[in-house]
């Protein structure tokens, strides 16, 4: 028996969308089952057949990780580093990026083969050197040693140039005819343009500060300036492990990310894949 | 009079010198950050790693003893061992996956492609600290969710965090985190592949299979480059799974270059050594990346 020649197609069609959905499920429950855990007392984690929805929804979970842990502080820490780091990066980056965009001057196809090859470089390998050199700038324990080495960098520069070649010259020179000079140029015109890359860059360096786990964990000392990460991970570690708190402080962390990201989800797809599709 | 001209002059010279300046002002910030944070510290890390150095006190030179050691070092050889797994594991499981899925997304056939797109990119967001954190509940192994899903197939639970599977459980919380990436790449490439290449192919009868080999792979080509290239670096340099889930245990079996590297230097207090456990790191990233630039290099010439 021939199957009809419409059926054929319909099966695929619904192939297609049971691996995709199955594979939605798997980026999906972790994320769930956080959420839900975050709600339950620990004996209810701890229950075969699991529960998603909790039976008895508690919010004792969430007062103990701020009453107990602090979490506000390292919260409000986490956030000014990562403010403070995305302002930093993106400005530095930008213009940067402009330059290498917009001028010529000499050296620069040798200075931009530099800045490509520097992103080869392992952070690990520069571990020990950067951590003694913390200590002999007295950047240990400082906010200052959490963001200097980090508040420009190469892929920064690099996406911001693939986005500062389309600003148009006669836009620039016009201004400079007005008598602005070359830093107004980029301040008054380039960077209204490329607006909508440097919203894509803000969001990827909130997300880098925002999650960084090594840097901090090394420079920092007092339990008081820590990020979220570190205490997450430190509360890993303890004797008594409260899952349901971890989970909460989990939960918490990753909300900032998630209402950035969905505030301009479809720049941010867009832009994301720019780096991938020219370099 | 004159002084107003000799004013006059100061500007434009003054106009004139920040226009040739200007671009030099421009990136100097990159440049001194990374004399001081990234080429200083390369050459340095290359002294630390001739010396025997308990992170105060004097240093000794000790010249390539610290290479040698590590080259006996079976917990090293171990952790290379483990990275190479991730590493190939990454590049042959989780990107063909990725590509698999961004190939699904792009076909006519699937609607609401938003919503796909977005719930891949989710695991993204969330830190590394909470993912693993997450995962470490799920992979408990009365209670975990992995566990009770194979009981209700009627299979045998496994222990996850076992020396056996635990470098298995690593690679699925960084495909978790890393497939939706990874496809969003392999899918931007996709989108930027003309139609009439692949109408032209239906015209001379190409089948599925044909045009795939045939047209897609080839002109992805710059794509995949891009993030083979970035998984693998990333690989190399991978730290917080291991460490959270298991410690890097047990019995080391998780354990990664970076994981080691940490724990001489900042646990053991071995400076001198763990800038070694670096350097052979940076050779073996720098080595790779060369590898792949040659041999996409070769094949994008035919």
């Amino acid at each position: 028996m021939r199957t009809s020649p419409k059926l054929w197609p319909r099966i695929e069609a619904v192939a297609v969308h049971l691996f995709l959905v199955g594979g939605l499920l798997y980026m999906s429950i972790p994320f769930l089952w956080m959420v839900g855990a975050s709600l339950k007392k620990q004996s209810e984690i701890f229950r075969n057949p699991p529960t998603f929805i909790p039976d008895d929804l508690v919010f004792g979970n969430y007062i103990s990780l701020f009453v107990e842990y602090d979490f506000l502080r390292h919260f409000l820490n986490s956030t000014f580093l990562a403010v403070v780091h995305t302002l930093l990066y993106l400005f530095f980056c930008s213009l940067a990026g402009y330059a290498f965009a917009k001028y010529e001057f000499r050296l620069k196809n040798l200075l931009f083969l530099l800045l490509l090859g520097s992103m080869m470089v392992p952070g690990y390998t520069l571990f020990v050197p950067l951590f003694v050199l913390a200590i002999r700038l007295k950047l240990v324990d400082s906010y200052i040693g959490v963001l200097l080495p980090g508040i420009v960098g190469a892929f920064g520069i690099f996406f911001m140039k693939q986005n500062m070649e389309s600003v148009p010259d006669e836009l620039l020179d016009a201004s400079r005819i007005d008598g602005t000079t070359e830093f107004g140029a980029f301040w008054r015109v380039a960077r209204p343009l490329a607006a909508p890359a440097m919203a894509v860059l803000a969001v990827l360096a909130f997300l880098t500060s925002w999650n960084d786990f090594v840097w901090p964990l090394v420079i920092l000392r007092t339990r008081e300036l820590q990020t979220l990460p570190v205490i997450l991970a430190g509360m890993l570690g303890m004797y008594r492990m409260e899952y349901g708190v971890v989970m909460a402080g989990s939960f918490l962390s990753a909300l900032p990310v998630l209402i950035l990201f969905s505030s301009m989800q479809r720049n941010f797809v867009q832009g994301l894949t720019v780096g991938a599709l020219r370099g | 009079m004159y002084t107003i001209t000799q004013r006059q002059l100061r500007e434009r010279l003054w106009y004139r010198y920040q226009r040739r300046l200007a671009p030099y002002l421009f990136i100097s910030p990159f440049f001194i950050l990374f004399v001081v944070f990234a080429l200083g510290p390369l050459v340095a890390a290359l002294y630390f790693s001739m010396i025997k150095w308990p992170g105060t006190g004097p240093m000794t030179f000790i010249g390539a003893a610290n290479y040698l050691e590590l080259f006996e070092d079976e917990i090293f050889l171990k952790s290379l061992g483990n990275t190479t797994y991730y590493a190939i594991g990454a590049v042959f499981v989780i990107l063909p996956v990725a590509l698999f899925l961004a190939l699904l997304i792009n076909a006519a056939v699937v609607r609401v492609k938003s919503v796909f797109r977005t719930a891949f990119i989710l695991p993204l967001l969330t830190s590394t600290v909470a993912a693993t954190i997450m995962f470490l509940l799920m992979f408990e192994h009365q209670y975990g969710l992995f566990n009770v899903a194979l009981e209700a197939a009627g299979l045998d639970t496994l222990k996850w965090l076992d020396e056996e599977l635990v470098k298995l459980s690593v690679l699925l919380v960084a495909a978790w985190r890393y497939t939706g990436l990874n496809m969003l790449y392999f899918l931007a490439g996709l989108q930027s592949i003309p139609t009439d290449v692949y109408e032209a192919a239906a015209v001379d009868g190409a089948g599925r299979w044909t045009t795939f080999w045939q047209i897609t792979l080839p002109l992805l080509r710059p794509v995949s480059l891009f993030v083979v290239v970035v998984t693998i670096i990333g690989s190399f340099q991978f730290f917080a799974e291991p460490l959270l889930l298991a410690g890097g245990g047990p019995n080391n079996a998780s354990l990664t270059i970076a994981n080691y590297l940490y724990r001489v230097g900042f646990t053991f207090l071995r400076m001198g050594y763990a800038s070694a456990v670096g350097y052979v790191l940076a050779v073996i990233i720098f080595i790779l990346t060369l590898v792949q630039l040659k041999i996409f290099g070769a094949s994008g010439r035919n």
